[in-house]
């Protein structure tokens, strides 16, 4: 009997999965694989390919550009994450307090961005800060100042192309926090209350501690997102001036653009997924060591 | 005292979330301005005179509405086939028994951890040799199995009481008749999560169009976008426009879903 069940599974389960395990082998798993194979090898549409063992690597890390293009992600992400985080964190202990009507209104306003696109995002920036009577340079002017070249000054151009990511994100990282915060229970605030705990107080000594996981994880994912950021700088800056923005992304596209031979841009991209990866562990392992007592 | 606080929080909270929308306003308004007064000076905040032309022009071209249409038809496709494929693995995971489940599962949930960058360049050339270039195939087909969305919808699935399925089983009903008859009409929250996902990933995307869609027919709205304004760098007024029109669908969207996108962060399950 039970048997049998199992093989009335095993077929009905087969052909369920075969889409999903299909489409995953064909579009995720050989072209990593191909992607280890070719980093091997000079390899290019036209010609036979060539074995030359480490080298591709060997290019990329010697290469200043890759590394160049290495700090300007973790620079960037370390401009974006930290003040959207800490923006999110403030505000949703702000809408904590607001009346349901307001609150609702307030929340839905700071969803909006979410599903707005990065190339919407950076025409409308770019736009923004026009040098010729964009809104910003207005703003400045109001003050007496002269125009800035926001995008083409490599004094501005990163911090610029900054905040439009921090305006994409956000408002949902604020409601993930919201949602955080309403799942502690009420009597741990009220309890500090009577304790005389101020607001910054609760913050600091309830949110944070019962939420750890919660932050570590938009703070990984945020921070891997933005390092990998591609559509800003490509429409914003193209990576200018003088390479201010050109990010890890930006950088293997524009190789993949401009370079027959793929085993070096192949290479650069396996790379860039190894150092990610040893970032997330290591901010894992950092968060983790800290331990706070229950 | 407590009552000046509570006043001062709302106005820095509307604050807040005028400032959020604010760009888009400053996007949509600026459409509606002549080109003379979209940049430059004066400063004008709201337009002189209300200009339609360059909306009107956008309904009108040809080029425009094709991208939004084609965009559109594919973002279909793609979210309704990333809801069936990740769907029907996610009930086979978590209802049912055959051999191979754990390998079969790790398999699907380690391509989870492979960074999309990592594998862009040879997934160009799979499915460059497999003739896929500039093909509405190309843009949906890659991204249509998803070991995250697949992830959601088991763990949403592992919730759902064996109960219900109990007098399905008496009644003689197939494993496939139960995720047909009962699992599907219960996923409903799951899937609009999902679903708007999916869409907005697709209507979105920038890097895979402009790497395998080099006929412009198929063109995708962020490409066309992104192409526009580089080509017609200074005609402000209807870049902002376009890029008004391309961004309504994803607000609609938005605006119909509200309830279900802000209670699914809770169903997301970061936390």
């Amino acid at each position: 009997m039970n048997k049998t069940l199992k093989k009335n599974d095993m077929k009905t389960a087969y052909v369920m999965l075969l889409p999903i395990v299909g489409l995953l082998t064909v579009f995720v798993v050989i072209p990593l694989i191909y992607a280890i194979f070719v980093s091997f090898y000079q390899w290019s549409f036209y010609q036979d390919s060539i074995f030359v063992g480490f080298s591709n690597y060997l290019l990329v890390l010697k290469d200043q550009a890759f590394y160049r293009a290495m700090w300007t992600g973790i620079k960037f992400a370390l401009i974006v994450i930290p003040i959207q985080f800490v923006a999110a964190f403030l505000f949703a202990h702000l809408i904590k307090n607001l009346s349901a009507k307001v609150g609702g209104f307030v929340k839905t306003s700071i969803y909006i961005p979410h599903v707005i696109s990065g190339v919407v995002a950076s025409i409308v920036f770019m736009f923004i800060y026009n040098y010729n009577g964009g809104l910003a340079n207005y703003i400045v002017g109001l003050f007496g100042s002269e125009p800035i070249p926001f995008l083409a000054d490599v004094k501005y151009a990163l911090g610029s192309i900054s905040l439009p990511a921090i305006w994409l994100g956000f408002g949902f990282t604020t409601l993930i926090i919201l949602a955080g915060i309403n799942d502690i229970p009420d009597s741990y605030y009220e309890a500090a209350e009577i304790d005389g705990a101020n607001t910054f107080h609760k913050m600091i000594f309830i949110t944070l501690p019962l939420l750890k996981n919660v932050f570590l994880y938009i703070i990984v994912v945020g921070l891997t997102g933005a390092i990998q950021q591609f559509d800003l700088p490509y429409v914003m800056t193209n990576g200018g001036p003088l390479n201010s923005t050109m990010t890890p992304n930006l950088f293997i596209y524009t190789h993949f653009k401009n370079d027959p031979y793929m085993g070096y841009t192949i290479s650069a991209a396996l790379l860039l997924f190894v150092i990610i990866g040893v970032i997330s562990a290591l901010m894992f392992r950092l968060v983790n060591s800290k331990k706070v007592e229950d | 005292m407590k009552k000046t606080k509570k006043t001062l929080l709302t106005i820095a909270g509307l604050l807040v979330a005028l400032i959020s929308i604010f760009p888009l306003f400053w996007m949509a308004l600026a459409g509606f301005k002549p080109k003379t007064e979209v940049l430059g000076y004066p400063f004008k905040f709201f337009p002189t005179v209300w200009d339609f032309s360059n909306y009107n022009e956008l309904l009108h071209s040809t080029e425009f509405i094709r991208s939004m249409g084609v965009t559109f038809v594919g973002a279909i496709i793609f979210t309704v086939l990333v809801i069936f494929v990740n769907s029907m693995a996610a009930y086979s995971f978590a209802r049912l028994n055959f051999p191979y489940k754990n390998t079969l599962f790790i398999y699907v949930i380690m391509t989870m951890f492979i960074p999309s960058m990592a594998i862009l360049i040879p997934s160009y050339i799979v499915v460059a040799k497999l003739k896929m270039l500039n093909t509405l195939t190309v843009l949906i087909l890659p991204g249509v199995a998803s070991a995250v969305n697949m992830f959601l919808m088991r763990q949403f699935y592992l919730g759902i009481p064996k109960e219900l399925e109990e007098a399905a089983v008496i009644d003689g009903a197939t494993k496939f008749g139960i995720y047909r008859h009962i699992f599907l009409p219960l996923s409903v929250p799951v899937f609009v999560l999902v679903g708007i996902g999916s869409f907005l990933g697709f209507w979105n995307s920038l890097i895979w169009p402009i790497m395998t869609i080099s006929d412009e027919r198929l063109y995708q709205i962020m490409q066309t976008l992104a192409y526009f304004r580089s080509a017609q760098a200074t005609e402000w007024a209807m870049i902002m426009a376009g890029s008004t029109m391309a961004a309504i669908p994803t607000i609609i969207l938005f605006a119909v879903f509200q309830k279900y996108l802000i209670e699914g962060i809770k169903l997301s399950g970061i936390k």
